[in-house]
């Protein structure tokens, strides 16, 4: 890859590209599924992927290819200039020349890379048994998942800059279905780690069953005005659909309500949101972000005053800031936009159990739905299919499900009582313990 | 480009371990995107994906393994890796391939590849022009988008076919605002058509003016009240409704596992008299047809409902084994990273016999929704959640004012029953699909239909 890499910057500036990145990922997964037993959904793959970007008469342009034959270089390179004359952005751009020092960060754990296809394959199928054995009443696993990927992604530029990081991952997913009295429910467990352990294969079967038991005769309670917590996995997903308000890139194009609004107050006084890419052991931990700049720890939002938004090169240029390194692309041929990494609620001190004594009478909710239709990330307008409890003086009560709860996320912030101490990942770099948000209107019955 | 002989050989590799069926997909696809916002074209793109994926059955198990590198030894590694994680009991040997043409229904007149990147970018200015002519517009993101997809499919059947299949799309949203709160609306034509899309089927500026229109309305819409309430959904993008509440549950993806609310219930009532729904691959140039599947069958038009009886599934190859039935020309990916699995095409709820002006004047207190927006659904238990885009209050049959930030929601098995109303114009919309195989193209449709009581979500 070294010659190809070298060969094409090469030709770019033989083109007349004055500066030039080339950015390539690289993957290994392996993922499957077990259902009665069976193994299905049986993939295996590496991959690779390469884009090149650069300025061309002070305008950036992109072109991105899977296929590294000859025929490809001049596709690259035809196809940046092609973009770049295009383009009407007029922004200044630049390609990094890079930072004196990045931090460490480790998001590899070798060990990993050596778990035997067959060690996975027992994984799920002793998830799926465990949770079968749990009751009489889950009838199926409809979802039994096992994960792992392993990748690189390395960022080489005509400064000379030549930065790489390497990391994977296993994730496992289980979702149990349980039938009572003409009654169904649906619930889910996961893991997310750098380590394989297969008791975790019990343990999110088991939590998995749980759950769905516990929704069993889960109906909707009367529409109104309800004393609202979310948990972890709620508030992470809440958190994860209106996190583009905090991008200086919506900002300035007056797709965030938050443009201009730094140094102000936007949240309660508990509320403490932190993007921070040095975490350890996150799974969106990073040393550079995917322009080659160097990452650190921000407090976005501290004791609910807005103290940043999050910049790239290009945003941070344009508003006289230094990047805040949260450029991001959605993959190795997709544009460079803003995105944090890891983002959360910083936890406070009380537990759930202290947070639904505090609220007396309210809901808990567990679980929200159809978040890329009825949620508005522009307006901060949520209405969404919502299931959870009842909380009854103070404590856990009855399952609650086919509500929708709505409202609106900048409103919300504002009116959080408390934050719990309960942090967790839910499944990406968004986290959240679980938090009281006031008061919400649900409709149900 | 895959040439018999790589074929034959990738096969042979990959029933070495005792599989008893192996299928090639090779893909090379060119995608282009031109953004525009801000009044801005920011994002010009193109990029080569290029890739193949090998895929062994033994018996009920199904083994895929994909990769960039297509050489022979990349094949051929592909198959070995393939063959490692399948055992068994018979040595099976591919058949010789059957020199098999396929028909090209969908003509295609300028290959998007052919057409001058500038005529690209005119269509993306024409509706941005019209988006600033509304100043409560505040943003609008404009999208460009095409797409060559050229795949070659073998497998130890003897079937070996090629075939492509090219993509114009414009997308266009606008967001409007009054300084404290933002609306959006949307317009996303496209077909399966090169670019003389912009011939005769889509207007770029008209686009631009129902993305504007929808948008500013909401805006100066008080919230929707929630409850049950009867609900007339209007045609074209209303469609998603049964996409998301039923199409996914007839999938053989749900169906063959039992966890669809809908398993092993064929030739039984499972929606009110007045519907018929329909998935059909076949329509010329339609956004989610085919000269064939992802796994080289041929395509179909297939009756999913007639007259609330429950007729068909959309099944693939894997699934159709599990199920002990034929495949329904369904088996779809969104490319090599991805083995195929049943999936909706041009799906639609068939044109009835009544009135629209008749179907809201009679529904007394309710809700009408001219546009729906994106949804999801649960197929295990079918519950489902929409967004209304663009959505009225009707109040004694007679339609009040709009309203905005509403949302239905129910069962996929509950709204079929309750659909009491089908009117006469059924019109499709283009929307992207996402599940287990990727997103696919595929079309959604429906007449305009009245649901005699849903639970609708509002902020009030």
């Amino acid at each position: 890859m070294d010659e190809y890499i070298k060969k094409l910057l090469v030709a770019a500036g033989e083109a007349g590209i004055t500066a030039a990145e080339v950015y390539l990922a690289s993957s290994d997964r392996f993922r499957a599924m077990c259902q009665q037993g069976v193994i299905n959904n049986y993939t295996v793959n590496s991959t690779r992927g390469l884009s090149l970007r650069g300025i061309y008469n002070g305008r950036m342009g992109y072109a991105g290819t899977e296929a590294f034959d000859d025929e490809s270089i001049a596709q690259l390179v035809s196809g940046v200039i092609q973009s770049a004359t295009i383009s009407e952005d007029d922004s200044v751009q630049e390609i990094y020349p890079g930072d004196k020092e990045y931090p460490d960060v480790d998001n590899y754990a070798p060990e990993l890379d050596s778990v035997t296809p067959e060690e996975k394959l027992d994984y799920i199928r002793e998830a799926e048994k465990t949770l079968l054995a749990c009751d009489p009443r889950i009838a199926a696993a409809t979802y039994n998942m096992i994960s792992t990927a392993s990748g690189t992604v390395r960022i080489v530029n005509s400064y000379g800059l030549d930065l790489q990081m390497r990391d994977n991952v296993f994730v496992s997913y289980i979702n149990a279905l349980a039938r009572d009295n003409g009654q169904s429910a649906g619930e889910s467990a996961m893991c997310v780690g750098r380590t394989f352990r297969k008791e975790e294969a019990v343990r999110t079967a088991k939590e998995a069953a749980e759950k769905t038991l516990f929704m069993l005769g889960a109906e909707p309670v009367k529409s109104g005005v309800y004393r609202t917590i979310f948990d972890p996995y709620a508030m992470g997903d809440l958190l994860g659909v209106f996190s583009g308000i905090f991008s200086s890139e919506n900002a300035q194009q007056n797709m965030s309500l938050l443009a201009g609004r730094e140094g102000e107050k936007i949240a309660s006084d508990v509320v403490t949101l932190v993007d921070d890419p040095l975490l350890k052991g996150g799974f969106e931990s990073r040393a550079f972000d995917d322009e080659g700049v160097a990452c650190r720890t921000l407090n976005v939002v501290e004791d609910g005053v807005l103290r940043t938004l999050l910049y790239n090169l290009k945003t941070a240029r344009k508003a006289g800031v230094k990047s805040t390194g949260s450029a991001r692309k959605a993959g190795y041929a997709a544009p460079v936009r803003v995105a944090p990494s890891n983002f959360f609620f910083k936890p406070g001190t009380k537990s759930l159990d202290e947070l639904m004594q505090d609220v007396g009478e309210g809901l808990v909710i567990t679980e929200v739905g159809g978040l890329h239709a009825g949620a508005n990330p522009m307006s901060g307008d949520f209405s969404l299919i919502a299931e959870g409890y009842t909380v009854h003086e103070g404590k856990k009560d009855r399952p609650v499900e086919q509500i929708t709860v709505a409202g609106n996320f900048y409103e919300l912030l504002k009116s959080i009582r408390a934050v719990g101490s309960d942090l967790v990942f839910p499944g990406g770099g968004i986290g959240s313990p679980s938090v009281d948000v006031g008061e919400l209107r649900v409709s149900g019955k | 480009m895959l040439s018999q002989k790589t074929a034959a050989a990738v096969l042979d590799a990959a029933l070495r371990s005792g599989g008893d069926f192996a299928e090639i997909f090779l893909e090379d696809r060119r995608n282009n995107v031109l953004t525009m916002r801000s009044s801005r074209i920011e994002n010009v793109n193109s990029n080569r994906l290029h890739g193949a994926g090998v895929r062994v059955y033994s018996g009920l198990s199904s083994v895929y393994v994909y990769t960039n590198d297509t050489s022979l030894e990349g094949l051929l590694d592909c198959a070995a890796r393939a063959a490692a994680a399948i055992s068994g009991p018979d040595m099976h040997k591919a058949a010789a391939f059957a020199q098999t043409q396929c028909p090209n229904v969908h003509i295609i007149k300028e290959l998007p590849s052919q057409a001058d990147i500038r005529k690209k970018a005119e269509k993306i200015r024409a509706a941005g022009a019209i988006l600033k002519m509304y100043p409560e517009v505040v943003q609008g993101i404009i999208n460009y988008t095409d797409s060559e997809q050229r795949v070659w499919i073998a497998n130890s059947e003897g079937l070996f076919k090629n075939d492509l299949r090219v993509y114009t799309r414009l997308t266009v949203n606008a967001v409007a605002s009054n300084g404290t709160e933002n609306q959006t609306g949307s317009c996303n034509p496209g077909a399966m058509q090169g670019f003389e899309l912009f011939d005769r089927t889509v207007d770029p500026e008209m686009c631009a003016h129902e993305a504007a229109r929808t948008a500013v309305r909401m805006l100066h819409a008080p919230l929707c009240p929630s409850g049950m309430m009867p609900v007339v959904i209007d045609n074209g993008f209303g469609g998603v409704i049964f996409h998301e509440a039923c199409g996914h549950s007839l999938e053989a993806t749900s169906v063959a596992p039992g966890n669809s609310e809908f398993s092993g219930k064929l030739g039984q009532k499972i929606a009110s008299d007045r519907v018929t729904a329909i998935d059909d691959g076949t329509i010329p140039n339609a956004w989610g047809s085919e000269n064939i599947d992802d796994e080289g069958n041929e395509p179909t038009k297939l009756v999913l409902i007639e007259n609330g009886i429950l007729k068909n599934y959309m099944i693939d190859r894997l699934n159709s084994r599990k199920m002990g039935m034929p495949v329904t020309g369904s088996g779809r990916r969104q490319g090599y990273m991805f083995a195929p699995t049943s999936r909706m095409r041009n799906t639609y709820i068939a044109a009835g016999n009544d009135s629209e002006t008749e179907m809201i004047a009679t529904m007394g207190d309710g809700l009408y929704c001219r546009k729906m927006g994106g949804g999801s659904v649960d197929p295990s238990t079918g519950k489902f959640n929409f967004a209304v885009q663009e959505g009225y209050l009707v109040k004694d049959g007679r339609i009040i004012h709009p309203v905005r930030g509403a949302s239905l929601i129910g069962r996929g098995s509950e709204i079929l029953m309750k659909i009491d109303r089908v009117g006469r114009d059924m019109q499709m919309a283009q929307g992207m699909c996402g599940s287990l195989s990727g997103s696919v193209p595929t079309n959604v449709g429906q007449p305009m239909i009245r649901v005699s009581s849903l639970t609708v979500g509002g902020a009030k």
